[in-house]
């Protein structure tokens, strides 16, 4: 087998489509698979996030190469010329060894001709079938025929097959005759019934004709067979028991005439074992008389989907990522102690969602679905289906508590001031490095109220319907409370469908049915070559998604290289090369589809040639009919085979559905890609009068003319890339970024100031799930020593550098050496973090009080004996979570529990106590804190304005006293051991970041571009960091930002020059009095002062044309190509129809 | 047979071993007050269940049998249904009844003596005759005073036909093979 360039990426939600843009980035071809109809998956529902309260969902495209991608909001779809996009389909099978990979992929027809629907939505106007919309998590409805995310108008309109009564409605009325129902085809599948017996040969046909297919009749097989021999049968329903020639023989004769003819017996229970012998001879199934009808159409049916469905497509992949996402808990099973369905004021985190939406059912006012009513009292109850072994759920959902915080700041920014929202939890888990100062906000500016309890059920009120919590306090009082409206903070349960994939693939799952991925590893599973990313191995937020989704990538890059899918450079390069341009006039030529004649209405076209002919520099106008067909599109290409146009113009309905086709027809002309314009002509949209319709299309064209007369033909010069990585720190993340970068075949220099390799991970024993880490410092130090593309400079500081993306100039220190300059053409920061010092709780004052890290070294080398613990305090959260270090670091409540489960398994004598503030065990640590619960380890929680009390006496261990409020009462416990969660702080110098371009945030961690959206970058181009130095994370979290960090920096190794995209800022140096106000505004830190200090140069790779510059410059001199000055009130001159 | 299996075991076995059943069921709770919210009966309890849970958790076992919670429970089993941990606080209340019987703890004597002739009528009779249960349990008290206590609540029952006159027990033994099974299931465990 062919090895394969290219993988397969299932699953098209956030994970599914930042792994395929990153795969795609870095050279590699993609098919992106998605089950449902549309694209997005949850965030395709979710309009903001948290810790931003905004959508940045388009800062996932490219920032290279932009122009290969679509440059608008992903919500309206996504185009990228390397992925292959499916929709409605599912993989069937699966095959081979990774490099060598056989998929079958199996797309549902979904009855609409996804070329053809213009998405006018007249089929949904007449629709008569009202189904709850899934959109809108139900809230709402929509019809049969429907777009499945409203303002995603790439896909177009799909049907509903189990809503659709096939009534035709739709069909009749379609402009384009898009719509093909499947009852069109079901008069095409022809049924032989062979029975010897009248009475069931005419039941039978009645029930099938009234399904709509096309029945034929036998009396006996003879008669059969004489039948099969003449006319096309797809479907034989042949009776068992006949006299002459039976059932069986039939079965057998006819297959000898058509091999592949499907067959289903019919039988009654005496000749049960009969119909089985004849399945073994291939008969699909049998029907058991007396029939059950709505059984056996069902078998019909899926016999009649199976041969007309497309036959399955077999694609050859090198590597396939799972990223199918997850379901959701349905607090309707089980007791239902919340009333969800019964109350009708209980909603979902999702609903709720919804109804904050401006897509939402009330436009996002806060209104109760149930009567309308304002909201004024809201109720968010968490863990419902998380942490409850009750519905076999020991492990946390991760996100909820993030997701109930943004909704309660949404709500109050929706509702107002008089809103009143209350937070009942466990333990709030902000453990994302902003998410505990986002919190704190909500608490502090919105005025969230926070219950440490939980609520046990829900009653309506017998009056007014309203819900009644009741809880029991912190104080032992039991409260009851009104809420308007409850919102259910439901858990994640593994996706539908994983499991029949995970069977057919051989993937193992954990106990909770979710992708078991391997030791130290968030994206490799246990079948070489299947990779996972985002919540099908557990829930993620979106920053964790996006880095686990790029993780996925770079192992599937790796994977692909190592199997000889070369990156595709050279098909880049073999391209044809742009036509210089820049001497030619403007010569447009104007292609434009008249969709049957529909754009002529009442002779416009004659008038909009006229209004386009004005303009001398259109060449020619073509008008052409169907370009949504295949014999459409081949008309454009001859019609436009005119060598002296330099620009085109297209007019179709739905011009962004063409963007693929249109993309590789402009490469082929060598023309560049802002010499070409698409123009949605929306024949079918309403308007007043054909006369106004007329009015706009022309004037549509007419700005995407004068948009075209004024593209600028050239181009900056590229940036050419030094081929070459620094990687700074060697710790695990170091290391693992650099082997990352070397396994995809680039050079790598890996700096370590220590005299060893290994960070953190020389003094970390193992995780807390037991994951041996020294067994993986060992390996890892052993693959980069065996890895020759890997340069490793021991005991060397990184002195000074500069530089830009592409090339970077750092002088690197040896310790014992004269230090030397390195050129290199990205930048990987791998600083790690450390363990906090602290001076609380007597630290430093008596030798039993240590911190985490002195428990982890002292127990390896035996300087603390289990044996000899009576009792232990652990105090989490010392001087974290709380100004100045406003942050969770994440590591310390699991490695608390790693050591506490240590010590009492070492000496369940020992009495271990935990003080902490909120538990952070998220996914599936969770059960550990359940486990060290059983074990006998007491957890107490503390608040930040009564914390334990420490006094420390030399002659006898430490005495701590802390307020337990169950209790009621300080509780004394005097310990052998006092054990301090400190907390982690990074160790990246600063002078390191900004000499890269980088910058710190307020916690000295790097500052990455977007936390949720681009979380391993810089926003200065070609600077990433990986590991601690991002953010607080355990050993396998910082592998996959290694692994993430090395795909970013592969896409931009990958080639030798960058080319600068078709919009990209250029300054007017006539005009530029060198204010440097545009340096200041450039957020991509694109423009420096040249070192002569004469004018100011912008790097085209490093620009991401937004704009800042040009609206920020007072002279008119920072210039933004191809979103000119000049071009844009051309465009605006032709709409109000005066001359410039 | 006026003391139970579960009676007789209290004698010589030490409370950390009496009460080891009960840390293992509870050990895990995660304080969040399911419990006790949902108890039909905490109003009129001096501790919550869930603070009974905290002291198990803190081996502080006196202080539970100061209180009088656990005797209250009446075995709803809300609690068990609805704990988010899965674990069943009303059978650990029911092991904490069970404690206080066999240590014949003096502060429990009134609930356990209460509890036996309770179980005495049912064994009898099949059913509770409440006339029955209410002679034996004051006439063991030895308080004159205690049953002025219950002469308010015995009225209104009395005059809403509550309380029936004592009957000639029918099927008398019939239940003593269940009782047996029951003290030799108590005995083994």
């Amino acid at each position: 087998m062919e090895n394969s360039n290219t993988a397969l990426v299932v699953g098209a939600g956030i994970s599914g489509i930042r792994a395929a843009l990153d795969l795609a980035e870095s050279g590699h071809r993609v098919v992106l698979v998605e089950r449902a109809p549309h694209l997005g998956g949850i965030l395709s529902q979710l309009d903001r996030q948290f810790p931003t309260n905004r959508c940045g969902m388009c800062r996932m495209l490219p920032a290279f190469e932009r122009d290969a991608a679509s440059q608008a909001c992903l919500r309206r779809g996504l185009f990228h010329e390397r992925i292959d996009i499916r929709l409605s389909t599912q993989i069937t099978a699966l095959s081979g060894a990774p490099g060598h990979m056989q998929v079958s992929l199996r797309t549902a027809p979904n009855g609409v001709d996804a070329r053809r629907c213009v998405g006018c939505g007249e089929c949904a106007e007449v629709c008569p079938v009202v189904v709850p919309d899934p959109f809108n998590a139900g809230l709402t409805t929509r019809k049969a025929i429907y777009q499945p995310v409203p303002h995603d108008r790439s896909t177009g309109y799909v049907i509903d097959v189990q809503a659709c009564t096939q009534c035709g409605v739709c069909a009749s009325v379609c402009p384009t005759q898009a719509i093909q129902l499947a009852q069109d085809g079901r008069r095409k599948f022809h049924i032989l019934v062979v029975d010897d017996e009248l009475v069931v040969r005419d039941s039978l046909k009645e029930w099938l004709l009234a399904e709509g297919y096309s029945v034929r009749m036998a009396a006996s097989g003879a008669e059969a067979l004489e039948m099969l021999s003449g006319q096309p049968v797809h479907l034989m329903l042949a009776d068992i028991k006949m006299p002459g020639m039976d059932g069986v023989e039939l079965l057998q004769r006819s297959r000898q005439i058509l091999p592949e003819l499907c067959v289903l017996m019919m039988t009654a229970y005496a000749t049960v074992e009969t119909a089985v012998e004849a399945m073994k001879m291939g008969a699909l199934d049998y029907l058991m008389k007396p029939f059950d009808t709505a059984a056996m159409m069902d078998k019909v049916a899926a016999v009649f989907q199976e041969q007309m469905a497309e036959q399955d497509e077999s694609i050859a992949v090198g590597a396939v990522i799972l990223a199918c996402g997850s379901d959701y808990f349905d607090p309707r099973r089980g007791k239902n102690p919340y009333g969800y369905g019964t109350c009708p004021h209980v909603l979902t985190q999702l609903e709720f969602e919804r109804l904050l939406s401006g897509s939402g059912p009330f436009g996002g006012a806060l209104l109760r679905p149930a009567d309308r009513r304002p909201v004024g009292k809201i109720a968010f109850l968490q863990c419902v289906g998380s942490r409850d072994l009750q519905s076999d759920a020991d492990f946390c959902s991760s996100v909820c508590c993030m997701i109930a915080i943004k909704q309660a700041r949404l709500a109050r920014e929706r509702g107002g001031a008089q809103l009143a929202a209350t937070l009942f939890h466990m333990d709030l888990r902000t453990a994302g490095l902003p998410y505990q100062r986002w919190g704190e906000a909500a608490c502090e500016q919105d005025q969230l109220r926070l219950v440490r309890g939980r609520v046990h059920s829900l009653l309506a009120d017998p009056a007014s319907g309203d819900p009644v919590l009741t809880w029991l306090g912190p104080d032992g009082q039991i409260t009851g409370e009104t809420f308007d409206l409850v919102v259910l903070a439901v858990g994640q349960r593994p996706a539908q469908g994983l499991a029949p994939l995970a069977e057919m693939t051989g993937l193992s799952l954990n106990p909770w049915g979710f992708v078991r991925t391997q030791a130290h590893s968030l994206v490799r599973t246990d079948q070489a070559g299947i990779l996972v990313a985002g919540a099908c191995a557990g829930l993620k937020d979106i920053n964790e998604s996006v880095i686990q989704a790029s993780a996925a990538a770079a192992e599937a890059g790796r994977i692909l290289h190592a199997t000889g899918g070369t990156l595709s450079v050279a098909a880049d390069a073999a391209r044809t090369p742009p036509r210089d341009l820049s001497a030619d006039p403007p010569r447009i030529a104007v292609a434009l589809c008249t969709c049957d004649g529909a754009l002529n209405a009442e002779g416009a076209a004659a008038a909009l040639e006229a209004r386009l002919n004005q303009d001398p520099c259109v060449s020619r106008i073509v008008f052409l009919n169907r370009l949504c067909t295949d014999d459409g599109w081949r008309t454009l290409v001859d019609g436009l085979n005119d060598p002296q146009a330099n620009r085109i113009l297209l007019g179709a309905c739905r011009s962004d559905a063409f963007t693929p086709r249109l993309r590789a027809l402009v490469a082929e002309n060598g023309l560049p890609s802002q010499m070409v314009e698409a123009v949605d002509l929306r024949i079918y949209d309403r308007e007043p009068s054909a006369a106004s319709r007329q009015a706009r299309v022309a004037t549509d064209l007419a700005m995407a003319v004068a948009r075209l007369k004024h593209a600028e033909p050239v181009r900056p010069p590229g940036v050419s890339v030094v081929q070459h990585a620094l990687v700074v720190g060697g710790g695990i993340a170091g290391m693992q970024a650099a082997l990352s970068i070397a396994e995809r075949g680039y050079l790598v220099t890996l700096v370590e100031k220590q005299a060893s390799l290994g960070g953190n991970l020389h003094w970390l024993r193992q995780t807390l799930d037991g994951a041996d880490l020294t067994a993986l410092l060992a390996d890892t130090i052993d693959r980069v020593a065996h890895q020759p593309l890997i340069h490793v400079h021991l005991q060397t500081e990184v002195q000074s550098a500069f530089g830009q993306v592409g090339h970077f100039y750092t002088t690197l220190a040896p310790a014992k050496a004269a230090p030397h300059i390195l050129e290199h053409g990205v930048t990987v920061l791998a600083t790690g973090c450390g363990e906090a010092s602290t001076a609380a709780y007597g630290y430093g004052t008596h030798a039993a009080v240590v911190t985490q890290k002195e428990l982890e070294v002292r127990l390896a080398d035996q300087r603390i004996d289990p044996q000899q613990l009576g009792a232990v305090v652990m105090i989490l959260c010392v001087a974290s979570r709380e100004a100045p270090r406003s942050y969770c670091s994440r590591v310390c409540c699991p490695t608390a529990l790693k050591q506490a489960l240590t010590l009492k398994r070492a000496n369940p004598a020992t009495a271990v106590y935990i003080l902490y503030r909120d538990m952070m065990t998220c996914g599936f640590s969770e059960t550990f804190f359940t486990q060290a619960r059983r074990e006998g380890i007491v957890f107490m929680p503390y608040a930040t304005d009564a914390k334990p009390r420490v006094t420390a006496d030399a002659t006898q261990g430490p005495c701590i006293r802390t307020m337990d409020s169950i209790l009621g009462a300080d509780v004394e416990i005097r310990v052998d051991l006092l054990v301090l969660a400190t907390g982690l702080v990074p160790e990246l110098p600063p002078e390191l970041a900004t000499a890269y371009g980088a910058q710190l945030d307020e916690d000295h961690f790097f500052r990455p571009a977007d936390f949720k959206w681009r979380p391993v970058e810089a926003l200065t181009a070609g600077v990433f960091a990986c590991g601690c130095a991002l953010s607080p994370r355990g050993v396998a979290e910082s592998i996959a930002t290694a692994q993430a960090a090395a795909q970013k920096a592969v896409g931009i190794l990958r080639r030798p020059t960058i080319a600068p995209d078709a919009v990209t800022a250029t300054v007017r140096r006539s005009l530029c009095s060198l204010c440097e106000r545009c340096i200041d505004a450039c957020p991509f830190g694109a423009r420096a002062l040249s070192p002569e200090q004469d004018q100011v140069l912008i790097n085209p790779a490093m620009c991401q044309g937004c704009g800042a510059c040009a609206a920020a410059c007072p002279n008119g001199a920072a210039v933004v190509s191809n979103y000119s000055a000049g071009q844009m009130l051309a465009m605006i001159a032709e709409v109000v129809k005066c001359d410039v | 047979m006026l003391h139970s299996a579960t009676e007789r075991k209290g004698e010589g076995v030490s409370l950390e071993a009496h009460t080891a059943s009960v840390r293992q069921m509870m050990r895990a709770c995660i304080q969040c007050g399911t419990c006790s919210a949902s108890c039909p009966n905490a109003g009129a309890m001096d501790m919550t269940p869930r603070r009974i849970w905290r002291c198990v958790q803190m081996d502080s076992f006196e202080e539970i049998f100061t209180s009088q919670t656990f005797t209250l429970c009446s075995s709803c089993y809300y609690c068990s249904l609805r704990c988010p941990r899965g674990l069943q606080p009303a059978d650990a209340m029911a092991a904490l009844k069970c404690i206080a019987a066999a240590r014949q703890m003096p502060q429990h004597r009134s609930s356990t003596l209460f509890y036996r002739y309770f179980l005495r009528s049912v064994r009898r009779n099949g059913r509770v005759h409440e006339m029955e249960v209410m002679t034996g349990y004051f006439a063991h008290m030895k308080n004159p005073l205690l049953p002025l206590r219950y002469a308010s609540l015995g009225w209104k029952l009395t005059s809403k036909g509550k309380i029936s006159l004592p009957r000639p027990a029918r099927g008398k033994g019939k239940l003593d093979a269940l009782f047996a099974k029951v003290a030799q299931v108590e005995e083994e465990n």
